[in-house]
């Protein structure tokens, strides 16, 4: 193995089993391309990759391993490949790059830069450091106790992000943004058909900006908050559950106010939802709800 | 498909708008990953190569059609700016979709490097520029003469990309294809509310931030779709 290592890559095209462990040495990172099908990867405590596989013909299978990566991918003779179920254990250090089509992707424990990208299924990431980047077309993207740069995206389904720290960045078109429990200094939220709801700290010189066009927008603000506020709207609502200084009105329904010293910067746009700012606790805080709605969930 | 957290932030970095630890750690980066290094290197090869390209004048004068329109007739030789004079001392990286393609395929670059650079471009001349419903009156010649620029720049970039779809779509899933084309719709129903509002209202910044924003939004996924198409 080291020596493979050393002098190239070692090939193990196409694998004869569906259990298998390649030896993993910091640097690496982890490459896993599927095209359909499941793939979980979850961390453990081994410096090596274990790779256990079912569904698919283990000749559309193909692992590899260089200097630089642990290569998982899957191919087809005649046409796409088949289903694949990936159950892969990683070491939390190793750095994950995902990508496939009708693949649903679930990542647990890693402690490394995350990227998946698939078209028509689910990102549900638990973890991830330093940068992460989570996509999907038609699938809804879940990320939680990440830390670093993320990125999130979906086009179709919705987006949410919590208990994560760091710089976020949230997109879709037509579905919500839930952004709980985050404690970041910059975010920047957008969606066109959806609501989009933020509870966590605003921190001070943090930026703030969520927009969306058709939906309604919920900022929890914490006692004690320091941020100059702007809303704006064009056939929306405006709902506070506290008293905001107003400062002057802008041209349309749009209008700025400070809380505290103002020093961190929040932007609020719906074009024609209901802009909204509560109370953590009360009883339209999107975290209350979540909590609710997953109690009477479990329930059931 | 599968892609390196960094490589989203090559563009930043060659650009020199990455922060100062981000850029180290970049370049600790690029020094162990022959992928990014050789993205960079290509763009690199790209800008370098787009820069010597030539922006073509426009087949058709369109300037009397609008000048006949607004009633604003020809304007004298005092009052038009040398657009091109003008590019040439502001120009930075501002190139249109068609250069940057061209050059793209020219080089053979990776194609995420081509794509990247594309939507930096656009982003570029969409943001900046936000679409007027009508000119305001009065207006100088130079002025109207100008905005429509980024217009038809935005314009060109949607068709450019629409076209890769059309070309494409018999190689996407027709699920995706739906989903795609009802989330376009979605956006252009934004659009174009925001533009109504707009022409009430031309002179608030929201709306017209919104509707760069929106316009933007199109591209993205435009670019995004785009990409999806396998490459034969």
């Amino acid at each position: 193995m080291l020596f493979a290592l050393l002098t190239g890559t070692l090939a193990l095209s196409p694998i004869v089993q569906a259990d298998t462990t390649l030896n993993a040495v910091r640097g690496q990172r982890l490459d896993v391309n599927a095209y359909a099908g499941e793939v979980t990867v979850h961390a453990w405590n081994r410096n090596a990759v274990r790779i256990v596989a079912s569904g698919a013909d283990q000749d559309q299978l193909e692992i590899s391993s260089s200097a630089t990566a642990i290569s998982i991918r899957t191919h087809g003779r005649h046409g796409p490949p088949d289903e694949i179920t990936l159950q892969i254990s990683a070491p939390a250090w190793i750095a994950i790059s995902m990508g496939g089509v009708n693949t649903n992707a679930k990542i647990e424990g890693i402690r490394a830069p995350i990227s998946v990208e698939t078209v028509e299924g689910e990102v549900d990431v638990t973890g991830g450091e330093s940068l992460i980047s989570l996509r999907s077309v038609q699938g809804s993207v879940r990320l939680r106790g990440a830390k670093g740069r993320i990125n999130v995206n979906s086009v179709n389904e919705d987006v949410e992000v919590a208990n994560s720290s760091g710089d976020i960045a949230a997109q879709t078109v037509n579905g919500e943004i839930l952004l709980q429990g985050v404690n970041a200094s910059s975010v920047d939220a957008n969606t066109v058909n959806g609501d989009i709801s933020y509870s966590g700290p605003i921190r001070s010189g943090g930026r703030y900006a969520l927009s969306t066009h058709n939906g309604d927008l919920t900022l929890t603000v914490p006692e004690g908050t320091s941020a100059g506020v702007t809303v704006s709207t064009f056939s929306g609502d405006f709902e506070s559950e506290f008293p905001v200084p107003l400062r002057g009105t802008r041209k349309g329904k749009g209008f700025n106010f400070t809380l505290g010293s103002g020093s961190a910067q929040v932007t609020l746009e719906s074009f024609q939802g209901t802009i909204q700012l509560v109370r953590p606790g009360s009883e339209e805080d999107p975290a209350r709800r979540k909590r609710e709605h997953d109690r009477d969930h479990d329930e059931d | 498909m599968t892609q390196d957290p960094w490589t989203n932030r090559l563009s930043e970095y060659l650009d020199g708008e990455l922060p100062e630890w981000e850029r180290h750690a970049l370049e600790s980066h690029l020094e162990s990953c022959a992928e990014c290094s050789l993205v960079v290197s290509d763009l690199r090869r790209v800008v370098r190569r787009a820069r010597t390209l030539k922006n073509p004048p426009p087949v058709t004068d369109l300037w009397p059609g609008i000048a006949a329109r607004i009633g604003a007739g020809i304007p004298k030789a005092q009052d038009v700016v040398d657009l091109d004079a003008q590019r040439r001392v502001r120009r930075r990286w501002a190139f249109s979709l068609p250069q940057l393609a061209a050059a793209g395929i020219a080089l053979m670059t990776v194609s995420g490097g081509a794509v990247w650079f594309m939507s930096g471009a656009a982003r570029q001349s969409v943001v900046s520029a936000p679409v007027p419903s009508s000119p305001p009156e009065g207006t100088p010649a130079v002025s109207v003469a100008m905005k429509p620029n980024a217009s038809q720049s935005y314009a060109a970039a949607v068709a450019d990309l629409e076209r890769v779809l059309a070309d494409g779509r018999g190689k996407l899933d027709t699920t995706t294809v739906r989903i795609i084309e009802q989330n376009l719709a979605a956006i252009d129903r934004a659009i174009a509310e925001a533009q109504r509002a707009l022409d009430a209202d031309s002179a608030n910044l929201y709306l017209n931030t919104h509707l760069a924003e929106t316009m933007r939004r199109k591209l993205d996924l435009l670019r995004q779709a785009a990409a999806l198409v396998p490459v034969s």
